[in-house]
């Protein structure tokens, strides 16, 4: 039984964005030596816990103690002093550096003089690479490194800076078996060295493997806490996904019609590869996955923004070359991007200059504005899908999340698409825009559309999906009927496990 | 770890860039020399050489300055006038009080032109006005100061002291004196750059910012002290002009600034900051220098060195940017063939 | 709203304008004289063309600082083709035609090849000037056929200057393609989130390039005012201290230097409030020096003081409630410092 207090635990963490809960009453510990990994759907409140640990965020409620004391971290560098380090999927390095100098920037060891200790950094850095059994030295440029190094690099860093605690999050979604089953035995050798490690993937198989507690969260609970050991593969889906699929979604009758789009190996190098699938009209067809399977990114290069390598598509038989989004619109494809305020709105312009946006060119006969025009059109929407603002010219700056998220799909709508793309439709957004979304998208197939919908909410995508497919590690893994899916199978397939494990 | 099809790897791809943009100025270096020493007779000789040394000296001093600046990521064209307003005052005051050793002097006019680099930092550091207007701002400010203070006054020869005018011209081991101080200069900022925490995080800073900042490292105080030594520096600029040319007027310096920038740039050091060395702004220096002698010599009008210095920077932007995206690509479309054989090999087993 | 804000910008630089009139009066009662008053801005409308110029690419979110230097390039051309015979109608059009192929070149560098707009605009500045001293070879070319030169110089019934005339042209004109057309709500758009713009569907390459060729034609105009003012051409025609007092007039116009605001109106009235200051020094004899060290500190107060307001800015929203939904009000940096720490893909 240990006397020593965890090195950090977190007692009744909480934490909301306006109306929506991130996170409520987390409780659990982190002990040194171990590696304590996180569970959870995208949106479970994964990255919220990291973003507190390394002081990024302040918790609304609750309190964090580090070795028994209460603590406040205000920001990075308290975290940095306090021994927390985190490693994220895009590792933060001085590319213009080399390895050597990336581990002590900002900390160079000095000697007399006050000058820079070349030969005990490199000693040092040298060591710390040799521990890590990496193949490249302390000399070399860090733009020459590609993910799986530069994760290695700041996992030197984090030694070289006496790091107490790391952070990993989703580690190994870049890298290759062989730079995965090397980064394992890494961790192995810091936990004997006495570091506690948090480890967050949405790989399955790997959080059996390396580690040694799990910490289940959903929907911003703390569900369970237990050594893995315990903790069957099927039993930690439950615990990740159980849920009773409650509210069903208001979804209407579509009569579904022939093939609309059709995508045959569409491939980007080092992105997704050999990803094929139809969409009829009136199809409602969901696209499933964790974070980096590259649904996203599938989306992007179907709609021009993105380069494909190579594939075909066509639309309504004739074939399609995605070059722009000026193009993709002109054939009737549409897509609501999964950031709205960084992709979809400008925000300090109107309501209607932002539900325009995409449309100018007809509301705008010889190139002159018709602000009345704009301002008819934003109306219409705001009725529509019940925009909660003053007037059409209000700006979209102070609006809600969620009535944010309403003005970019009008902007979409707007277009009178085809087919239309959604990625991420209610991320962020409360409970009732949710309801009036979905009740939005399913009125729209109704009427002849069609949809993507690219979701991380499961209960989202068994909702309002006719089918749903599947993507895990840029491949497409699994199409299920609205009959055939259901939450197990679905993060069976995108966390990669084949059909033979029941 | 699996490396690329053809056996490069991206590791030495990035190594080599970076000692391609050094090396490319040392070529182009070259191949002017040969192409003026072929051209005209009185190129290839030791007076002339040493004229160019002299040249070189001065701007070499303000380009260890500018240096430090760009790789933070910021710009200072306020360093022609600062040479302008250092050179004249100092100059003045030697002028005007005989006795003062040429050190002091030195030293004054490093001492005003440390006061301008300040000003240029608390304008950057604290006021946020980013560098480029900040420092477009204080080039006619400064002016403004000299013009005004000097009204069309000028300072010639025959007023200063003779052991002054004795420094533009000593010559130890046939190199001008003003060389060899601009050699210490320059060793020692490359000194500071390679041996001085501060400097290295120049290096830093100009690399990614918010990282630094992140890394603890006090962005503020270290981009102004850039600003405070380029200032300084350029104010010893001042002082070597005055030696050069036994004398200065108001417009002394002025254009200066750019041919400062474009020595720093086609020398090497990244236009946005992060890599780049003394070294290779000292060749660069060397080589706009060269390139200024040789027109002359080839009675190639003078007006065409601010072209040629303008089109040297397009250059030298164009080909950075050009060479970062191509290893960019590069080591994405080798990611992709390194993971496709890792999963092939792991679908075999 | 960007709209607003700019307003209140606009009634500051009013008033401001009216206080340095009372200033000015003080100086010297012939200030007030309607000829005077007419005159105020006539060697100040060159500059006036060159900051509409630089509005546009700001707008869009770049930088330029070469619009001085096309200016000299392209009135060195004229001085040259009009030394060696030209018609001079001819050689105006030239004008016209060489800046606009230098702005050309600037788009493309910026738009096509993406290279970084200050460090692109930073070359070629010296790169045209180079031109315009290789063009003219030291020469100061004067004395332009007189109907050509009333365009800049010339006046209407002793009193009404013709460039005045042909600056308000450009003003109304530029005002409304800025307010009143699809390209000036792109302009904005691209400005204030270019991706945003690019999902849209907007050609947002293609408007980055149009707005640097903007550029180069409005130096081109900018060059056949000064040419008839001046009466006379230099290589050194407009260096730093003009490229400072255009960006002056800018910034103090209202129009921010990150993109995406900014309005003809704001950049109109900075000119007057400029030209009046100049003027008001002359008046009070004040050396040209010092008024050049003046503007200089203009400049920078205006920065500072624009700087302050966008974080005061930013601040107000934040602190607007709108019922339930005082949280949720995040602004677009907050947001990103948040989100920063990259957590999704």
């Amino acid at each position: 039984m240990r006397e020593t207090p965890p090195l950090i635990e977190l007692r009744g963490i909480g934490k909301s964005y306006g109306g929506a809960r991130a996170l409520s009453d987390i409780s659990f510990s982190i002990q040194r030596g171990m590696v304590h990994g996180i569970a959870g759907e995208n949106g479970a409140g994964k990255s919220t816990v990291v973003k507190i640990l390394t002081g990024v965020i302040h918790p609304d409620e609750g309190e964090l103690l580090v070795e028994g004391k209460p603590r406040r971290i205000h920001d990075p560098r308290t975290a940095l002093r306090l021994g927390i380090v985190a490693m994220y999927q895009e590792p933060t390095v001085f590319p213009d550096l080399t390895v050597a100098e990336n581990v002590v920037a900002g900390r160079h060891p000095r000697g007399r003089l006050g000058t820079v200790r070349w030969r005990q950094i490199r000693s040092e850095v040298s060591r710390i690479l040799k521990e890590l059994r990496v193949d490249f030295g302390p000399d070399t440029l860090v733009s020459g490194l590609g993910i799986a190094d530069r994760q290695l690099l700041e996992i030197a860093k984090a030694l070289s800076s006496d790091a107490r605690l790391l952070i990993m999050d989703e580690p190994t979604a870049a890298l290759s078996p062989n730079e995965v089953e090397n980064l394992f035995a890494t961790v192995g050798r810091l936990r004997e060295g006495g570091i506690a490690i948090v480890f967050i993937s949405h790989r399955l198989e790997e959080m059996s493997v390396i580690a040694d507690v799990v910490t289940v969260l959903r929907d911003g609970r703390h569900i369970d806490t237990r050594p893995a050991p315990e903790l069957t593969r099927d039993e930690l889906i439950r615990l990740m996904v159980g849920r009773s699929l409650g509210a069903l979604f208001p979804k209407e009758e579509a009569a579904i019609g022939d093939v609309v789009l059709r995508a045959q190996g569409l491939t980007r190098q080092g992105v997704f590869s050999n990803v094929s699938f139809e969409l009829r009209r009136g199809e409602i067809v969901g696209l499933a996955g964790f974070v980096g399977a590259g649904r996203t990114e599938v989306a992007r290069s179907i709609f021009g923004l993105d380069p494909l390598d190579a594939g075909e598509l066509s639309i309504e038989g004739r074939r399609f070359e995605p070059r722009s989004p000026r193009a993709a619109l002109r054939r009737g494809l549409a897509y609501l991007p999964e950031d709205r305020l960084q992709f979809g709105l400008v925000l300090p312009m109107s309501i209607a200059a932002n539900v325009s946006m995409a449309v100018l060119p007809t509301l705008t006969p010889a190139g002159f504005l018709r602000p009345r025009r704009e301002r008819v059109l934003a109306a219409r929407f705001m009725k529509q899908l019940r925009i909660k603002a003053g007037s059409p010219a209000q700006v979209v700056q102070s609006l809600s999340g969620g009535n944010q998220q309403k003005v970019v799909l009008s902007k979409w709508l707007a277009v009178e698409p085809r087919i239309l793309i959604l990625d991420e439709p209610t991320h962020g957004v409360d409970v009732a825009t949710k309801a009036d979304v979905h009740r939005a998208i399913s009125h729209l197939a109704g009427q002849g559309l069609t949809l993507l919908l690219i979701s991380s909410e499961l209960p989202e995508i068994l909702g309002m999906s006719d089918r749903v497919l599947v993507m895990s590690e840029g491949c497409l893994v699994a199409e299920l009927s609205r009959a055939e899916a259901t939450q197990e199978r679905v993060i069976q397939a995108a966390a990669g496990i084949t059909e033979s494990v029941a | 770890m699996t490396s690329f099809a053809s056996g490069v790897s991206p590791k030495s791809v990035a190594a080599a860039a970076f000692r391609l943009r050094e090396f490319g100025v040392l070529a182009a270096l070259a191949a002017t020399v040969l192409l003026f020493a072929v051209h005209t007779t009185n190129f290839a000789t030791v007076g002339n050489w040493q004229d160019i040394a002299a040249d070189v000296a001065m701007v070499v001093v303000v380009a260890v300055g500018e240096t430090m600046v760009i790789l933070t990521r910021n710009i200072d064209l306020s360093v022609g006038s600062v040479v302008g307003l250092t050179g004249y005052l100092s100059s003045y005051t030697l002028v005007h009080n005989q006795g003062i050793p040429t050190g002091i002097i030195a030293l004054l006019a490093m001492a005003i032109g440390l006061a301008c680099g300040v000003a240029n930092g608390i304008l950057v550091v604290v006021g946020r006005v980013p560098a480029i207007i900040a420092t477009l701002a204080t080039l006619t400010i400064y002016r403004g100061v000299v013009f005004e203070v000097a009204g069309g006054s000028v300072i010639n020869a025959d007023e200063l002291p003779g052991r002054f005018l004795n420094l533009g011209v000593q010559k130890p081991l046939g190199l001008p004196l003003l060389a060899w101080i601009a050699i210490g200069i320059a060793l020692l900022g490359a000194l500071i750059l390679r041996w001085a925490p501060w400097g290295r995080d120049f290096y830093a800073i100009g690399s990614d910012p918010q990282a630094a900042r992140l890394a603890g490292i006090p962005v503020g105080w270290r981009v102004m002290a850039t600003f405070a030594i380029s200032g300084a520096l350029a104010g010893l600029g001042g002082f070597f002009f005055v030696a050069r040319f036994a004398g200065i007027d108001v417009t002394a310096g002025q254009g200066f600034e750019l041919t400062v920038i474009t020595a720093v740039v086609i020398g090497g050091v990244n236009v946005f900051g992060g890599s780049g060395s003394i070294l290779g702004a000292t060749i660069g220096a060397i080589l706009v220098s060269t390139i200024n002698n040789g027109f002359t010599l080839l009675k190639i009008s003078y007006f065409w060195l601010t072209l040629v210095e303008g089109v040297g920077i397009v250059a030298a932007v164009t080909m950075n940017a050009l060479i970062t995206r191509r290893l960019q690509v590069f080591q994405r479309r080798r990611r992709y063939v390194e993971l496709l054989a890792a999963r092939s090999h792991g679908a075999e087993e | 709203m960007a709209r607003r804000t700019a307003t209140r910008w606009e009634v500051l630089l009013v008033v401001l304008i009216l206080v340095c009139g009372v200033w000015s009066w003080t100086l010297s009662p012939f200030f007030l004289q309607r000829a005077n008053l007419l005159d105020l801005l006539t060697p100040y409308i060159f500059l006036g063309l060159l900051a509409f110029g630089l509005m546009f690419v700001l707008v869009i979110g770049e930088i330029d600082i070469s619009g001085c230097s096309m200016m000299a390039a392209s009135a060195a051309v004229f001085a040259w083709l009009v030394h060696g015979g030209t018609n001079v109608w001819l050689a105006a059009a030239a004008v016209l035609g060489v800046a606009t192929l230098l702005g050309l070149v600037n788009g493309l560098l910026v738009g096509i090849l993406n290279l970084p707009s200050l460090a692109v605009t930073l070359g070629t500045l010296a790169t045209y000037r180079g031109l315009a001293y290789v063009i003219l070879r030291g020469n100061v070319r004067t004395g332009f056929q007189p109907t050509f030169v009333q365009i800049g110089g010339g006046y209407i019934s002793n009193e009404l200057p013709i460039s005045l005339l042909v600056f308000f042209g450009f003003a109304i004109g530029l005002g409304l393609l800025l307010q009143t057309t699809r390209f000036g709500r792109y302009l904005y758009t691209i400005g204030s989130n270019r991706e945003a713009a690019r999902y849209s569907g907007i050609a947002v390459t293609r408007m980055r390039v149009s707005v640097f060729v903007l550029s180069g034609l409005m130096a081109g105009f900018a060059a056949i005012i000064y040419l008839g003012f001046f009466d006379s051409v230099e290589a050194d025609a407009a260096s730093a201290s003009e490229l400072m007092a255009v960006i002056t007039i800018v910034v103090l116009g209202g129009v921010s230097i990150f993109g995406g605001s900014g309005s003809v109106v704001g950049v109109l009235l900075s000119c007057v409030l400029v030209a009046e200051i100049r003027n008001g020094m002359q008046l009070a004899s004040i050396s040209s020096y010092v008024q050049d060290i003046v503007v200089g500190g203009l400049l920078i107060t205006a920065i500072a003081v624009g700087n302050l307001t966008r974080a005061e800015r930013t601040h107000a929203l934040l602190q607007k409630t709108l019922g339930g939904f005082r949280k949720e009000v995040i602004s677009a940096e907050t947001h990103a410092q948040e989100t920063h720490v990259p957590s999704r893909q």
